[in-house]
Formats: structure tokens, C-alpha cells, sequence
């Protein structure tokens, strides 16, 4: 075995120029491979990092009857004397701030916006002091400030903003209907512009005081959602499972639920869209297996003459066989080696710079909670399972032609060209 | 001089005697009796005007008492949509979708066909006294007709309107005109009665005017070409069944 080794590596480096293209084109695909599967887990990963930060927060308590109506967001089946609850889900090391979700007509004047206009939007109504330990639009204020508890001012998403022509200081009315059914007409003026991470936010965001809008929607102090940040690293089932046991074990009157629930219309989404991944990677790992196959195809049947020759001088098919199959797994390990290091140089820039598809994000929705930079993630199994992948493969395509070749006499092997 | 005097007094007293003759209440429940007929159907056509042009939407509708209507859509763009009101509920159904949909919330204050008359508007509630405390302002002519200025404001918070004022034709106790408002009296809509037709011994608006303040540049006028009132009507129009044949 030791021959075996040593006359693989001495054709290795015999010919030098084919096994450093044959291992460049396996290093290039594994290193796609990487960069690939990177990309896509990275973007679900703060798709889902996104929707939590910013949409639906790690767990939610709303009331019984709320929760198969929330996409109409009643008013009247609200969270009696939120606070209290808050300071129990405190007490308990859970960060919480209650919100009131509403529909209203976004009504725009001439006099700031050029021309007057009208549109439905959804409106997030918000207590200043606590919503970012809970949300994280702290880091998202680009212009402005965020709204002061008990005014008539409201912070709007940067594409929203875009979208209608809004600045700081211009004026909108928001007409709707409150608590029971009356109408309500609100003058706001916008103080702030947020650039959220989450498209769906940052498309249509409208954030005022929920003070302000208890008063006028006839509220009582009540909101309609309680929202919670849990630790990364907790499990949000059981957490959401002791959240319910302290607030109301029955669940008659209130409910707590998971992110997953909140989000179920993604998350359904996003098992589809796995299925897509699977197959870009699946693609691409036939790529790279075509790629390594061919070469590694070329350079055993340039060789069968030689083969011949050392068959012609006495050694062993089964030497022989395994000489060439050490020879193409060197090329493999080279280039496997070569492909995981330049994947993990790649895989460096991706997670910490990250790809800006701003442009193509904008005007588009694929489903995925990301406004612009799509930044990578570490998978050791991917690194691994790539390094092993072009190792063998090498070994396992040098197999097949190395057999048909044994399986020719000598004399053919001698004239094969 | 003496004698101007006195005539000017009896004057003064004759006005305020025949102002206070009449309360507010009762101006109220002969408004909402001209208003509310026992069965009607009746035939019309709704016309918005906005910045992209006229559009012209025409109907059928069923009303019993004061609480159940339904409005089919007979033009061709929206022919067989359906609006069903019954006490407390909204449905539309969509034909082409054969879908039905139950509004609630700010899906009440959608617009109807694009217009400035909301669903809630088209077939809203006539028990004005049971939803608003009534109070009698002026008297104040519309156009050439003497009318009682009322001002409502809502006993609870389940109206859409939580001020209104209307003027009600002194005589024919018809509504001329209304203005709705938000509690704090901000202006959402203006309606104005343009012309009358007499059905059964009673005036009521064939064309009225409704503008959304809040939308400028935009009015609707509601039209009614036929008026049939106490016709007999199979109870089963306001049921659900029914909205989706």
C-alpha cells in the first residue's frame, strides 16, 4: 500500500498542470456549494430573525376571541389591565410591551404631499417607553425620533415614507373606527423614518402612542396584544406553555402563542421554499459531481497507454486499480481542501458583510423578512459533508473508467489514444 | 309706536310658541317615520364623481323596517353583488367569486363601489332616538324650504357617526340635509338632498348629494328612479340563503 501511495503521489506531482486544473474545477465547485447553501440558510435564518425582531416578536398573549379574528383587528375583544400583566411576565424575567393593532383610511393633505390622497393602512399602536426592550427599532431610526407617549406624532417606515413622499414634519390623518364602532378622525404629524430590516414592516409601518390612540379609539387602557421577547437561545413552546400556566391556565380568557403560530402563513411559506433550496443545492452539487467526474474521466483515459505499460511490466490489476483511485482521491483532498478553504474565505465575507439585494428586494416580494443585505451563515455540516464529497467522488469516478480500462487487453491499452 | 311694540312681542311669542310646540324627540320619530316603511323595493342608480371621472352604478333594493335591507347591483360591471343588512350584521356576496363576506369593524367604512357612501351609509339603521340624545338648535332654510336644525350625539359608542346635525323639512319631515361627525365635531360626510318625489302622501329625496370631506375632489349622487313602498315581500330576501342564490 505504501508503493501504492507513493506512486500515486509521484504522478501527482509528474503532472503537475493536470492536477492542479482538475483540482481547481473541484476546489470552484465545492466552494459554490458552500457559498450556495451559505446564502440560502442565511436568508431564512433573518427572515425568521426579522419576523420575531420586528413582526411578531417571540411570543405574543392576546385574547381568546382575538386570536381567529386577528386579521380583522377588533377592538372589542382586548387585553383588560395589560400592565399587570407585564409587570407578572417581569417578575418572571420576560421582557413584554402591549400594543393596539387597528385598521384605519391613511388620509394624505395637498398641502404637504403635492396632492391629496387616500389609502387604507394597518396601524401599530405602541408604548414608547417599553416597545424597543421588546422589538428592536431602536437601530432602525434614520431620520427623526420616535413618538413621545401622549401625542398626536407617528414614526412611518422608510419604503412607506418613499412610497407616499413623507418627511418628518408633514402631516396625515388617520380615520377610523374606535371601540364599538364610532368614527375617529386623528391628525398626526410624522417625527420619525425607520429603516426596518423586515420588508413587510418597512412597506407599510405607521407607529403612534398607544396612549394617544386609547383615548381616542375608547380603549380604557386596554390593548390588544401583549407581545414578549424570549432568549434566543429559550425554547418558545415552553415558554409560551408557562407563559399561559401564569396568565390564565384555562385559556378561557387569554392566550398565549409562539412566534410559529404567528407566523404560520410563513413558516408554511418557507417549508415550501426549502423544498426550492434543496433543489438549487442539489443543482449545484451536480454541477460540481459533473464537473470533478469529467475531469477526472480525462485524466484516466489520457493514461490508459501508461496503464497498459505498467500492466505489460507485471503489477496487478487490483494494484493498479487502487494506484489510480489513490491518485484521483490526491486530486480530490487537494482540491477539496483548496475548495472548503476558498469557501470559508467566501463564507467570511457572506457573514459579515454580507450581499446587498436591496434593488431586487424593493421592488419585489418573495416572502422572505429581508429588505436588502442577505448575510451568510456558519454550517459545519455543509463544510464537512463538501470536504468529504470531493474526496470521495474523485476516488469513486476514477473507479469506473479505471475498470473498463483493466478490462482491455494489454496490447489495446498500449495502442488506445 | 306703542302699538309696533306690542305687535313685534306677539310676534316674538306666536315664533317661540310654534318652536317649542314641536320637541326635538318628536321631529325625530316623524323623521325616522317618513324614513322607515314597513316594506319597500325600490329601483336607482349611484354616480361618482372623482378625479378619474363618472362612474355610474345602477340597483335593486329590498328594505323591511328599520333594520333589514338588501341591495343587489344590476350594472354590468358589478351585476349580481349583493349587500345584506340585518340587525347588527353586514354580508356582500361576489358573484363572480361566489364568495360571501361578512363585514365588521373598519371593513364598514369601505366604500361602496369606489363611491363616498360606505356599506354602513347604504343600509344603515333608522332608530335614531334608541342610538342618539336629539336636541333642537334653529330653525334654518334649506334651498326654499323652512327646516328644524338638529344636532344628534350618540348615547354609546356602537353608532358610526358620533355628531350629526341634520335639517328636517319643517312640513314633510324630510332630512335635507346632514352633516356627520366625529365626537370632537370633525367633519367625515355632507349629505344634501337635491331633488324630492312624493310616494304614498310623503316626500322623499330622489337625488341626493354625499360627499366624503375627508376625500376632496369627490362626490356621489344617489339617484332613485322607482320607489314602491308596504309592497309584499317574501321574508326569506333577508336571509343568507337567499344572498347566495
Amino acid at each position: 500500500m505504501r508503493f501504492i501511495i507513493s506512486l500515486a503521489f509521484k504522478n501527482l506531482m509528474r503532472y503537475k498542470r493536470r492536477t492542479v486544473i482538475t483540482a481547481v474545477a473541484i476546489a470552484v465547485g465545492l466552494m459554490m456549494y458552500i457559498f450556495v447553501d451559505s446564502l440560502l440558510l442565511g436568508a431564512e435564518y433573518e427572515s425568521m430573525r426579522n419576523l420575531r425582531w420586528y413582526e411578531t416578536s417571540s411570543a405574543r398573549i392576546m385574547h381568546t376571541d382575538y386570536r381567529e379574528d386577528r386579521r380583522l383587528m377588533p377592538l372589542d375583544v382586548s387585553i383588560e389591565d395589560p400592565y399587570s400583566i407585564i409587570s407578572q411576565l417581569e417578575q418572571a424575567g420576560y421582557k413584554a410591551a402591549p400594543r393596539i393593532m387597528f385598521a384605519a383610511d391613511l388620509i394624505l393633505h395637498s398641502e404637504d404631499f403635492g396632492e391629496d390622497g387616500n389609502m387604507a393602512a394597518q396601524v401599530t399602536a405602541v408604548d414608547p417607553n417599553l416597545d424597543n426592550s421588546v422589538f428592536r427599532f431602536a437601530d432602525t431610526l434614520v431620520e427623526g425620533r420616535f413618538c413621545e407617549p401622549g401625542t398626536n406624532e407617528v414614526v412611518i417606515g422608510s419604503w412607506f415614507a418613499e412610497d407616499i413622499g413623507a418627511e418628518p414634519g408633514y402631516w396625515i390623518t388617520l380615520v377610523t373606527r374606535g371601540n364599538g364602532g364610532f368614527y375617529e378622525a386623528m391628525d398626526m404629524q410624522i417625527v420619525g423614518i425607520v429603516d426596518c430590516p423586515n420588508p413587510n414592516v418597512n412597506r407599510t409601518l405607521l407607529m403612534v402612542p398607544i396612549d394617544t390612540i386609547s383615548d381616542y379609539l375608547a380603549m380604557e387602557g386596554n390593548a390588544t396584544e401583549i407581545n414578549i421577547a424570549l432568549p434566543e437561545s429559550e425554547d418558545s413552546g415552553k415558554a409560551v406553555e408557562r407563559i399561559q400556566d401564569m396568565i390564565d391556565p384555562t385559556g378561557k380568557s387569554l392566550v398565549a402563542v409562539s412566534w410559529e403560530e404567528l407566523a404560520h402563513d410563513y413558516i408554511a411559506l418557507a417549508e415550501a421554499k426549502r423544498g426550492g433550496t434543496g433543489m438549487i443545492l442539489f443543482l449545484v452539487f451536480i454541477i460540481a459531481a459533473v464537473g470533478i467526474s469529467n475531469t477526472m474521466l480525462m485524466a484516466i483515459f489520457e493514461r490508459i497507454r501508461e496503464l497498459g505499460m505498467m500492466r505489460a511490466l507485471g503489477m496487478n490489476d487490483r494494484d493498479i486499480q487502487w494506484a489510480f483511485m489513490v491518485e484521483a482521491g490526491g486530486i480530490g483532498l487537494l482540491g477539496s481542501t483548496a475548495g472548503v478553504l476558498l469557501g470559508v474565505l467566501m463564507n467570511l465575507y457572506l457573514t459579515v458583510k454580507g450581499i446587498n439585494f436591496g434593488r431586487f428586494m424593493r421592488d419585489m416580494d418573495m416572502g422572505y423578512r429581508i429588505q436588502s443585505s442577505i448575510t451568510g451563515v456558519w454550517s459545519l455540516g455543509t463544510i464537512v459533508t463538501a470536504f468529504f464529497f470531493g474526496t470521495i467522488l474523485s476516488m469513486a469516478v476514477a473507479y469506473i473508467p479505471t475498470r473498463r480500462a483493466l478490462k482491455m487487453d494489454i496490447p489495446s491499452c498500449l495502442r488506445h489514444r | 309706536m306703542k302699538r309696533r311694540i306690542i305687535m313685534s312681542i306677539l310676534f316674538a311669542l306666536i315664533t317661540i310658541a310654534s318652536l317649542s310646540a314641536i320637541t326635538a324627540e318628536e321631529i325625530v320619530r316623524k323623521m325616522d317615520e317618513t324614513e322607515t316603511f314597513a316594506t319597500s323595493y325600490s329601483e336607482g342608480a349611484i354616480i361618482t364623481t372623482d378625479r378619474f371621472g363618472v362612474k355610474t352604478s345602477t340597483f335593486k333594493a329590498w328594505s323591511r323596517g328599520a333594520y333589514d335591507s338588501l341591495i343587489e347591483f344590476t350594472s354590468v360591471a358589478e351585476r349580481g353583488q349583493k349587500v345584506l343588512r340585518t340587525s347588527g350584521e353586514l354580508y356582500l356576496f361576489y358573484p363572480d367569486a361566489q364568495e360571501l363576506i361578512r363585514l365588521q369593524g373598519a371593513a364598514l367604512r369601505q366604500s361602496m363601489l369606489g363611491s363616498d357612501i360606505s356599506y354602513e351609509d347604504m343600509t344603515g339603521e333608522k332608530d335614531t332616538l334608541a342610538q342618539y340624545d336629539v336636541k333642537l338648535l334653529r330653525q334654518e332654510r334649506v334651498g326654499e324650504r323652512n327646516c328644524h336644525v338638529l344636532q344628534f350625539d350618540a348615547k354609546t359608542r356602537t353608532v358610526a357617526y358620533p355628531m350629526q346635525v341634520v335639517w328636517v323639512d319643517t312640513e314633510t319631515y324630510m332630512v335635507w340635509k346632514g352633516e356627520f361627525s366625529t365626537k370632537t365635531g370633525r367633519l367625515l360626510k355632507e349629505m344634501l338632498v337635491l331633488e324630492t318625489m312624493v310616494v304614498d302622501g310623503r316626500t322623499l329625496p330622489k337625488v341626493t348629494r354625499i360627499a366624503d370631506k375627508m376625500k376632496r375632489d369627490s362626490a356621489t349622487e344617489m339617484r332613485l328612479d322607482r320607489l314602491e313602498i308596504d309592497v309584499n315581500l317574501d321574508p326569506a330576501i333577508f336571509s343568507l340563503q337567499n344572498l347566495t342564490w
